[in-house]
């Protein structure tokens, strides 16, 4: 394996505080207590965690162990016989995942007993296997590939027929799931990822020895919350995505830091995008959050950043609409909002936005001395992920509900919120709604009617609904992939996604549109980025003060709480 | 020579099954000594340690020893006894004997052993073929219960035993230890990574010992006739005790024989008491001595070999299961390594990648020498297939049992399989007495 390849083993399990610095000095041993053991590997000792597995301390040397079972969160199996180690002391070979560390264990990663019996291993994974990489799904990163390249003896003794799974192959086993058992290297990572994780077991092994094959019970259906995690644990080609599938080869995705737009639970993912469009939605790992997963839900709103329905900067004019500039358009909303007192204006944020944007919302209603704002957010089904300790809870339908309370997106004092304007106790003469899918109200033709009775409504949207057909202005906004933020969620963990590509203009990110009106309003640079505005929150809006940018660019921050470092998935 | 049967005395009798005959014969009359004698766990182990009782069921470990890795402190988690009765290894019907003609015996050894680890719930997993087996073990175990010999307070003592009959679904690996606790528990036959062993980490999670049949009866005779008696009998103190032979194949009289340990195995095949020579006159070839899973000898190794644990080790094979089958001259070994390595492939449980893909690989190449579509290369192929498997690649011993009867006929017999390769064709001539639907290529039969 060469150096710079990205490393086979998905993650190092998130309790492992970063690679120890170097080797810990052969001798003399440290203090007796302690919570590490030293382990030779090759000879050469480390110190590792107490708990961790023999695979990952051996990661933490620098020593790859190969493995296709051993998962960090499943439970170990010992039974893909791939991560075999010679162990000082004992004459026959060992599994690696199965043997516990103790203080002054010899492991030999390197001998030839364990050389050869990676590539018989290797040989006896391939037999049956069809070989068909030029049109499998998981090409480019899969266990079995690269295992095979680091590993394999690269030629097989094997002259027989090939083991054939009629009815079983290509078939599709759940809302999500397509399982093709001639690719499958029976590990059983999906069975317990189900039983373990999920908690359904809806997949099991059928047969036995060489017939054995993993199916789900009694046909009935892998359609858990989580059922694509499925795929994401399976080592190999034979539990794929239907959404994903045949889309694209994986090597030509690039992978953006993200996090889930679903619900407020916030689950770190990467966005794997090509040429301006997205193609997939992979959980990142993060054991405080989602730790190596994702919900089937969050995971297939992929296919939605690609949705763009608003793609020029229109203004209305009595019933006809024409297309403008997106500058002048901004400058038609400074100018009514100009022209109308700050009481009779009126500012909507968003759950869907980040933080900076309703920052920025919140300091140009400020500027302009207006009290009257608000941010609402839709209860949705109520969600659930497990971390690495605990499954935590989420029912908002936004990302970011907590966030834009956090930047003051509620009525100040004297003002008035979403509620009065829809209930007609308060009635603005100007409406600045900074995402038109903020809530189901926005497409709700009665409550849309309520808030048209302002005299000027300016909207910023991507994708069309009431809202949008009734604006005076409407501003081309971006998709999450678009664009820079942080999204606070339900633990209070400001969390920041980054930009995957630029908008296609003129559609610009949202906290770019909201600058353009702050500048036309008179305050605030035109050259400000996501991070100045996080610069500012961190000054300005308490408990925000220890969000720092480059523990951010780690991908995770607990809001008043501890750093949390986490190895890429 | 015969000797005295011990564990066979019964086999014959009339109405050798019920209670009352056991009884009158002297039945749990170790049970009394035990619990109302003023007997310890403790004591009962030495006496079972002192004897050298060795576990009968392949592995040969010695079964007092055994009992002592359960944990003193158990943590208040219940001990459980397993008699293992799953009796899979082909060529092996000794316990079907012991639990069909004389099930109380089996009974009255299991409370013994149950006492002697402090176990108050005991389970007998009988394979699911055996279903007379469990019927009459059933019955005789009501039999117990309404005597007082099994349930609350038995004989007076306050000690107390369960005994249930659970029955498997037909699996081999079920009879390999913690296969077998993974079937009991309601899971797949799965083996299971050791350590923990089941002595700290077994059935439900609770300490476990699991014995044979055969050892569980012999633990009544080992009370009632003490440690040194049953010591003496045998070829020397680390191969002790009355043994059942499981012979079949080409003799001219196959059965279950009780010999003390150390029988020859010219005795065993020719005596008068045992097999009375082979079937027709016909020469010995080969002999496996423990079951599918040992490896073959050759008539030349059967010359002064005494059947038992460490007199087959040196002769590179394994007593296994005592399970004793004699091919004759016209076997075809080609075809006998093809047929095992079939059950093999059939009874591995495919967990462990080795063992799933090998098995079945062996019996392919196999079937293609025996049809004759065998290339020279193929035998060394086998070896290494084989030398891949085994010796720690794979969870379970499984691996290890399934390339013995390759390794030893491909070793031992390497002439015939080259020329099963080169002249497409048996060395023994056609299969006469194959009542199957032939495997041979068509194309070639007709030529």
């Amino acid at each position: 394996m060469s150096d710079n390849k990205p490393p086979i083993t998905p993650g190092g399990g998130g309790a492992i505080p970063g690679p120890a610095a170097g080797a810990a000095p052969p001798s003399p041993p440290p203090p007796p207590p302690k919570d590490t053991f030293t382990v030779l590997f090759d000879g050469k000792p480390i110190e590792v965690p107490k708990h961790v597995n023999l695979i990952e301390a051996a990661k933490l040397a620098g020593i790859e162990i190969p493995h296709f079972c051993f998962h960090p969160r499943l439970s170990v199996v010992g039974q893909c016989r791939m991560c075999l180690v010679e162990i000082e002391g004992i004459p026959k070979i060992q599994a690696a995942c199965t043997t516990p560390l103790k203080e002054g264990l010899s492991v030999k990663t390197t001998t030839e007993k364990v050389v050869q019996s990676r590539a018989a291993n290797m040989e006896f994974l391939l037999i049956n296997h069809p070989l068909d990489c030029p049109i499998c799904d998981q090409a480019g990163e899969c266990k079995l590939q690269d295992n095979s390249f680091g590993y394999g003896d690269q030629r097989s003794r094997y002259d027989e027929k090939k083991r054939q799974y009629a009815g079983f192959d290509r078939t599709l086993i759940g809302p999500h799931v397509i399982a093709d058992m001639t690719r499958c290297i029976q590990c059983t990572r999906c069975i317990r990822f189900c039983q373990e994780i999920a908690g359904t077991g809806e997949l099991t092994f059928l047969d036995r020895g060489g017939r054995t094959l993993v199916w789900t019970h009694d046909g009935k259906p892998l359609s858990n919350d989580w059922s694509a995690c499925a795929a994401d644990v399976c080592p190999v080609g034979a539990l794929t995505t239907r959404e994903f599938r045949f889309r694209s080869r994986v090597w030509y995705l690039e992978k953006t830091k993200s996090v889930c737009p679903g619900c407020n639970i916030g689950c770190n993912i990467s966005i794997e995008n090509r040429d301006f469009t997205v193609y997939r939605f992979l959980p990142r790992l993060n054991p405080a959050v989602n730790d190596y997963w994702l919900c089937d839900y969050g995971r297939f709103l992929s296919e939605s950043l690609n949705l763009c329905e608003v793609e020029k900067a229109t203004a209305r004019e009595g019933d006809s609409v024409s297309e403008l500039h997106v500058p002048a358009a901004v400058q038609k909303i400074a100018a009514s909002i100009r022209g109308a007192s700050p009481s009779d204006v009126f500012f909507l944020g968003s759950a869907h936005l980040s933080n900076e944007e309703n920052f920025l919302l919140r300091k140009i209603a400020d500027q302009i001395g207006c009290a009257n704002r608000d941010a609402v957010v839709d209860r949705s089904r109520a969600r659930k992920m497990k971390s690495k300790s605990e499954w935590i809870e989420g029912d908002h339908a936004g990302a970011n509900f907590a966030g834009a309370k956090d930047m003051g997106m509620s009525p100040g004092a004297g003002g008035y919120g979403l509620e009065e304007v829809l209930s007609g106790k308060a009635k603005p003469a100007v409406i600045v709604a900074a995402d038109a899918a903020f809530s189901q109200i926005a497409d709700d033709p009665e409550k849309v009617a309520v808030l048209r009775r302002a005299k000027f409504l300016a909207v910023a949207a991507r994708t069309a609904n009431a809202l949008t057909r009734a604006a005076d202005v409407l501003l081309p906004a971006s998709s999450l992939a678009e664009k820079e933020g942080t999204f606070t969620n339900v633990q209070g963990r400001v969390q920041k996604f980054e930009r995957a590509f630029l908008p296609r203009p003129p559609a610009r990110a949202h906290w770019e549109l909201l600058l353009l009106l702050a500048v036309a309003l008179g305050f605030g640079d035109r050259d400000w980025t996501p991070q100045d505005l996080r610069r500012q929150i961190q000054a300005e809006v308490e408990g925000y003060d220890e969000v720092t940018e480059e523990e951010l660019s780690g991908g995770i921050l607990m809001k008043k709480g501890t750093f949390v470092s986490v190895g890429a998935i | 020579m015969m000797g005295e049967k011990v564990l066979l005395a019964r086999v014959g009798r009339a109405d050798s099954r019920s209670i009352g005959t056991y009884v009158a014969d002297g039945g749990y009359k170790a049970l009394r000594t035990v619990l109302t004698g003023g007997w310890t766990p403790e004591k009962l182990t030495d006496e079972v340690k002192k004897s050298g009782l060795r576990g009968r069921g392949g592995a040969g470990f010695p079964t007092g020893v055994k009992w002592t890795f359960v944990p003193k402190d158990n943590k208040g988690k219940p001990v459980y006894l397993l008699c293992n009765a799953d009796e899979s290894e082909p060529g092996t019907f000794k316990d079907r004997l012991l639990m069909e003609e004389d099930p109380h015996q089996v009974i009255e050894g299991i409370i013994l052993s149950s006492f002697a680890i402090k176990c108050r719930s005991a389970y007998i997993y009988i394979r699911g073929e055996f279903y007379l087996g469990a019927r009459i073990l059933n019955k005789a175990i009501e039999e117990a219960y309404a005597k007082g010999f099994l349930g609350e307070n038995i004989l007076g003592s306050g000690y107390a035993l369960d005994l249930t009959v659970h029955r498997g679904a037909g699996a081999y690996i079920c009879g390999e230890e913690t296969g077998l606790i993974e079937s009991l528990e309601g899971k797949r036959g799965q083996p299971r990574i050791k350590p923990p062993f089941p002595a700290v980490w077994g059935v439900f999670g609770a300490p476990t010992i699991v014995n044979n049949v055969e050892t569980l009866a012999c633990v009544v005779h080992i009370v009632n006739r003490g440690a040194e008696w049953f010591a003496k009998i045998g070829r020397n103190e680390k191969n002790s005790g009355p043994k059942l032979y499981c012979l079949s194949g080409a003799v001219n009289r196959p059965g279950v024989y009780e010999a003390p340990m150390g029988l020859q195995m010219k005795e065993l095949l020719f005596g008068a008491d045992f097999g009375q020579g082979m079937k027709g006159g016909k020469k010995v070839k080969a002999v496996i001595p423990g079951g599918a899973s040992a490896a073959m000898l050759t008539a030349e190794e059967i010359e002064d070999c005494p059947l038992d644990f460490d007199g087959l080790v040196a002769k590179k094979s394994m007593l296994g299961s005592a399970a004793i089958v004699v091919m004759n001259e016209d076997t075809c070994i080609v075809e006998a390594a093809q047929n095992l390595s079939k059950f093999f492939a059939h009874e591995s449980c495919g967990q462990c990648t080795p063992c799933r893909e090998g098995t079945p690989w062996l019996h392919k190449v196999l079937t293609r020498i025996e049809e004759g579509r065998g290339r020279l290369e193929d035998i060394d192929l086998l070896e290494r297939i084989s030398n891949q498997m085994a010796n720690g690649m794979t969870i379970c011993v499984f691996a290890d049992a399934a390339i013995a009867p390759v390794l030893s006929s491909v070793g031992k017999f390497r002439d015939e399989f080259r020329y099963h390769v080169e002249n497409k064709r048996c060395l023994v001539g056609p299969r006469s007495d194959d009542a199957r639907p032939s495997t041979l290529n068509p194309q070639l039969v007709a030529s």
